[in-house]
């Protein structure tokens, strides 16, 4: 532990806990002073004394609501307009008018999985605009979802500070699509209104969200345990409409199981679902069947084998 | 490797704004005024320009003008890098041929971004 932090070592592994059962993120111990920081300004924020004093009312309540609040604040991650760029490129060349030229004349919905504090929904409404020509026809809503949080809250808000608004996002992006209010900057209502935001717990049963064309899910699976990442993708999988796209981040594959979705040639990171969601596999000792190539070649091989007898 | 020439009157955003564009892999040049500028690019002309709005005498709107209309004047990445902070004033730095726009205060990150943005990293 670092000098000078106040949290008892005891609640710090009882957070640890929390955080990985709840968003299914390992905290490190090198996490403990973010942490203090953290949860010392949601303590403030939430009215408590101090730190300690909300960390009690924490595991002595038992509080769902501040269960959340705590979590969502300690997974919490620093973002910026049009992050990881490649993303936004796929999306622009390949994703967008593949789509058009599918559902021209119709509408289609986009999720900004795990979207903080909004940045990512707005890049791609801003991103939509700055198509509309090319996309003529089509009506595109876009869904942000994540933990109820501040981030959420100011997400909803598209309320941006100077340094924010400096970070990843073009200077004629901010002139043409926000306004200035003071030292902050706002998203504007033309754009504001093409995106909904959400709070959704992002390991639960996913039931809840609608499907869509497309699903952005950018920069978090490393932060999730192997079995978080599991069960995010699965619960993806089946929000993601028949032929429509996952995108994942730079570096981030599906690598041991393909839920359902096909690797689009030359763009990684970017899935297209299957028509049909993957047959149930039901384990049942008593029936044999071929289930791969090397099977089938194998059974041919016997049969050679024995006519050749 | 790349040259970027800083001008601004205070030398300290001078100081700062060349250590973290040095980070990045550029060579650093400075001047305090926009006449001192010009004379430095008329000599040699760097590849990007962080210039500030306010300064005395010549200010760095009409810096930028007077440097697009020089020879190879239309080759430098200009970014603008001011306290100015009205949507009108940023305008009239693009339409005056500036590539990108710092708003004062900035960080690293900021910086980085912005040289990103313009192409330069």
């Amino acid at each position: 532990m670092h000098h000078g932090l106040t949290l008892a070592p005891s609640y710090y592994e009882a957070l640890k806990r929390l955080t990985l059962e709840l968003a299914g993120v390992k905290l490190g111990t090198d996490h403990a002073f973010l942490v203090e920081t953290r949860l010392a300004t949601l303590a403030q924020r939430e009215g408590f004394s101090d730190l300690n004093t909300m960390i009690k009312e924490l595991f002595n309540t038992g509080q769902t609501r501040l269960a959340i609040r705590v979590v969502s604040s300690l997974v919490e991650r620093d973002t910026h307009f049009y992050r990881d760029q490649k993303s936004f490129k796929l999306l622009k060349s390949h994703v967008l008018p593949h789509l058009h030229r599918i559902h021209k004349g119709g509408k289609i919905r986009i999720l900004s999985f795990g979207c903080m504090s909004g940045q990512e929904a707005y890049g791609i409404a801003m991103t939509v605009d700055r198509m509309k020509d090319q996309l003529k026809g089509l009506q595109i809503d876009i869904v942000g979802v994540d933990y109820p949080s501040q981030a959420l809250e100011r997400a909803q808000a598209g309320r941006y500070t100077h340094f924010e608004v400096q970070r990843g996002l073009p200077i004629r992006d901010l002139i043409e699509y926000f306004d200035r209010d003071k030292e902050d900057w706002i998203i504007k209502p033309s754009i504001r209104k093409k995106v909904t935001f959400k709070e959704a717990h992002l390991l639960s049963n996913l039931n809840e969200l609608e499907d869509f064309h497309v699903i952005l899910f950018r920069g978090n699976l490393t932060h999730y345990t192997g079995s978080a990442q599991v069960r995010v993708l699965r619960g993806l999988s089946t929000r993601v409409k028949a032929f429509g796209y996952l995108i994942l981040g730079t570096g981030e594959t599906l690598e041991h199981i393909n839920y359902g979705f096909n690797t689009v040639a030359r763009a990684p990171g970017l899935y297209r679902k299957r028509e049909d969601p993957p047959e149930e596999i039901i384990e049942d000792p008593t029936i044999k069947k071929p289930t791969d190539k090397k099977t089938f070649e194998q059974t041919k091989r016997r049969k050679r084998k024995m006519i050749g007898k | 490797m790349k040259t970027c020439l800083i001008i601004d009157d205070s030398r300290m955003i001078r100081r700062i704004a060349g250590r973290i564009i040095k980070d990045l892999g550029f060579d650093t040049d400075e001047a305090a005024t926009s006449q001192d500028a010009l004379e430095k690019c008329q000599i040699e002309m760097p590849d990007v320009i962080l210039v500030d709005w306010n300064m005395p005498v010549m200010d760095g709107y009409d810096f930028l003008k007077a440097l697009r209309s020089q020879k190879n004047g239309d080759t430098p990445t200009v970014l603008f890098c001011t306290s100015e902070r009205d949507v009108s004033r940023i305008m009239d730095a693009l339409s005056a041929g500036a590539d990108e726009y710092i708003m004062k205060p900035f960080d690293s990150d900021i910086i980085e971004s912005k040289f990103h943005l313009a192409g330069l990293i």
